[in-house]
């Protein structure tokens, strides 16, 4: 029996009930679709901010304990130039390694000549930064008005010119190419100074560090640390994210076997800011999707439980000429599954012109503890997309099912007799 | 008569074949009790009926209103089972068959003609018919050459693309009797059919019935209250308080 065909003539029986149940089922699509597609943009901006903006690339490589252990021994704990040249190397030779840059902290304080402050500087070489950044910013963020400013430069040619976070060069009345001085203590402990000059500054992106982060070339950090050819990790970065967990575990063992113990993090274990925005927003997914799913539910079982009393009789008739139980229940649950994916087709549709919408109209917004404004931008989580359409169309059948086998057990002839 | 119609009555059909008593019965019904509660208070629609019928009888069920006729004849059909006492279909038990079954068996055996016709709103004329072919499984252009072959028998294929809602009373009872015809069942059950309908397409229901009866030897239990249809039927049941009171078989009729 074709149920398609007759499924698809039953809903068009009562349309305004069937366009408002389709209505329902479409909003609820749309909304999870527009959100998951937020989400994307905004997981996906994170990400990128994490690995590009932060600099922290896909994958750090430091001795196992640096973590914990580094400030108290930071002498035992940092690579030496010939440990740096055998792991690159060893890393290099992976397939999805593109670039190695060793990365030295300090910390300590800087002054003006006046007035002096904390820092906490991030030793990086020019070349390295830059092509850490590459991919940092999409050409939809500038054209939705990210400025390429966000981009962080350190001179190649100058040891001393460093990178100072926007709230720092504002609290100390510093300008580009003003001078500053720097306090730090070297790995042996002894006190060591140094001039600089601001060659820019940045916006960490973070109210809690904007007024005290720095980058300085690794030449200079380890000048001031006196850390001659050292390194306290590797930032390793990838030509393709979805390798990072691949790589490490390739990498573990390969490092392991070769008698280096180091330790290797993703970038999300270091980037607890990327976690909790990505806890939050699935949280908050997860309670729209089960809002839009009850209402998806609800909607499709009070549409066929009505639609299964109006036709009382017919299910009579037809169980009087042969269709069995099952065959009731395949009828309306096909009705369901029909009036699902329509439902989800139409939301794809009026999701597709919300985004669209949104994407044009350049709206920006500042998210909270971030010192700059963000553009609004909606993507397509195809992902998501076809597991929500899965999901709405099993459950949207689904709630078809109860009415559906009641109708099939109805006594044949109180269905015939029903008026 | 309408011209639609003269088809089916061609000269050379020959008088209804009169129901043997030696043939083997298609349908034997063995002390059939029916009762149903109403409240606390079980009523017995039908009290100790015992029949049979055979194969091409043309047969009428008739009496008062509350006499026991839809239950005798939703038991006839088999949707619907006796409280005591003993189906035979076709020298089959009906007893012991679940629902499944069951339902099967009346897809291949039994056709249905409704008072209310009955037919699928959203369904042509054509895709009515084709419904109990569909259910059977049989392939969809099959299916429709025979539910196309069953509407030219009616004489509607004309209207074979119109929906239920476009066709006038007699037209979708026609509708309904193709519907029942085009599985070749043995029996067609018709509860009431022109009930409904004006004595003029009451008449030409009650004709194709009868030549179908007569073409395809199918038997024909139908229920009535009109007493214009009774005189053209080959055995009368006449029912009162669930039993048979009278059960009359007549002698050749003229067409009608």
């Amino acid at each position: 029996m074709n149920f398609f065909n007759l499924a698809l003539r039953g809903l068009a029986r009562n349309r305004r009930r069937s366009m408002a149940t389709l209505l329902a089922i479409a909003f609820g699509f749309a909304a999870i679709t527009l959100f998951a597609g937020y989400t994307h943009n905004v997981y996906s901006g994170l990400a990128r901010q994490s690995i590009h903006g932060e600099l922290i690339g896909h994958l750090t490589l430091s001795k196992r304990g640096m973590k914990r252990e580094g400030k108290l021994n930071p002498e035992r704990y940092l690579m030496t130039a010939a440990e740096l040249t055998a792991v690159s190397k060893l890393l290099y030779q992976e397939p999805h390694v593109r670039f190695v840059a060793p990365r030295l902290a300090l910390n300590g304080l800087i002054s003006n000549g006046r007035a002096s402050t904390i820092f906490i500087a991030e030793g990086i070489e020019p070349l390295a930064m830059k092509t850490l950044q590459e991919g940092l910013i999409t050409a939809r963020e500038v054209s939705a008005g990210v400025p390429l400013s966000f981009i962080k430069k350190l001179d190649p040619a100058h040891d001393d010119v460093v990178e100072l976070s926007a709230g720092l060069v504002d609290l100390l009345h510093l300008s580009i190419g003003a001078q500053a001085s720097v306090l730090t203590s070297t790995l042996s402990g002894q006190a060591n100074a140094a001039d600089m000059t601001v060659g820019g500054q940045f916006n960490t992106g973070n109210a809690g560090s904007n007024d005290k982060f720095a980058y300085v070339p690794l030449a200079f950090a380890r000048s001031l640390l006196d850390a001659e050819g050292r390194a306290d990790r590797l930032t390793i970065l990838l030509d393709d994210s979805n390798q990072t967990e691949v790589t490490r575990t390739r990498l573990q063992q390969k490092l392991h076997a070769a008698g280096f113990d180091v330790e290797i993090q993703t970038w999300q274990e270091l980037s607890d800011f990327y976690q909790q925005v990505h806890n939050m927003f699935d949280m908050i997914f997860g309670f729209i999707f089960s809002i839009v799913l009850t209402v998806v539910l609800i909607s499709v079982a009070n549409s066929m439980s009505m639609t299964v009393i109006e036709r009382t009789r017919e299910i009579g008739t037809l169980r009087a000429i042969g269709l069995k139980q099952r065959g009731v229940v395949r009828l309306f649950t096909t009705e369901a599954m029909l009036l699902s994916v329509s439902g989800c087709g139409t939301g794809f549709l009026i999701a597709l012109g919300v985004q669209f919408g949104i994407n044009a109209a350049h709206i920006s917004y500042i998210p909270p503890n971030s010192v700059s404004a963000v553009p609004l931008l909606v993507d397509m989580d195809s992902v998501r997309i076809v597991l929500t359409l899965l999901l709405m169309v099993v459950i949207g059948t689904g709630a078809a099912y109860m009415p559906a086998r009641r109708a099939s057990k109805k006594i044949i002839i109180d269905a015939l007799a029903y008026v | 008569m309408n011209t639609a119609l003269n088809v089916f009555y061609p000269t050379s059909i020959s008088p209804p074949a009169a129901a043997a008593p030696t043939q083997v019965p298609i349908l034997s019904l063995r002390a059939i009790r029916r009762s149903f509660m109403l409240g606390q208070t079980s009523i017995d629609a039908l009290q100790s009926i015992s029949l049979d019928i055979h194969p091409g009888e043309f047969l009428a069920v008739w009496g008062p209103s509350g006499s026991g006729k839809s239950s005798l004849m939703n038991i006839i059909g088999l949707i619907d089972k006796p409280s005591e006492g003993e189906v035979v279909f076709n020298g089959q038990t009906i007893h012991s068959m679940n629902d499944d079954d069951l339902t099967e068996f009346r897809s291949h055996n039994i056709g249905f003609v409704f008072q209310n016709f009955n037919l699928v709103p959203v369904l042509s004329a054509l895709e009515n018919v084709m419904l109990p072919l569909q259910i059977q499984g049989i392939p969809d252009a099959k299916a429709r050459e025979r539910a196309l072959s069953a509407l030219i028998d009616v004489g509607l294929e004309r209207f074979q693309g119109s929906l239920p809602d476009k066709l006038s009373g007699g037209q979708r009872q026609r509708v309904a009797i193709a519907r029942a015809l085009v599985i070749n069942p043995k029996l067609v059950i018709a509860d009431e059919p022109t009930a409904n309908l004006d004595s003029e397409n009451s008449r030409m229901v009650v004709e194709l019935m009868r030549t179908m009866n007569r073409l395809r030897k199918v038997t024909f239990v139908f229920t009535t209250h009109d007493p214009r249809l009774l005189e053209h039927v080959d055995r009368k049941i006449l029912l009162c308080d669930g039993n048979i009171a009278n059960d009359k078989v007549e002698s050749q009729h003229e067409f009608l």
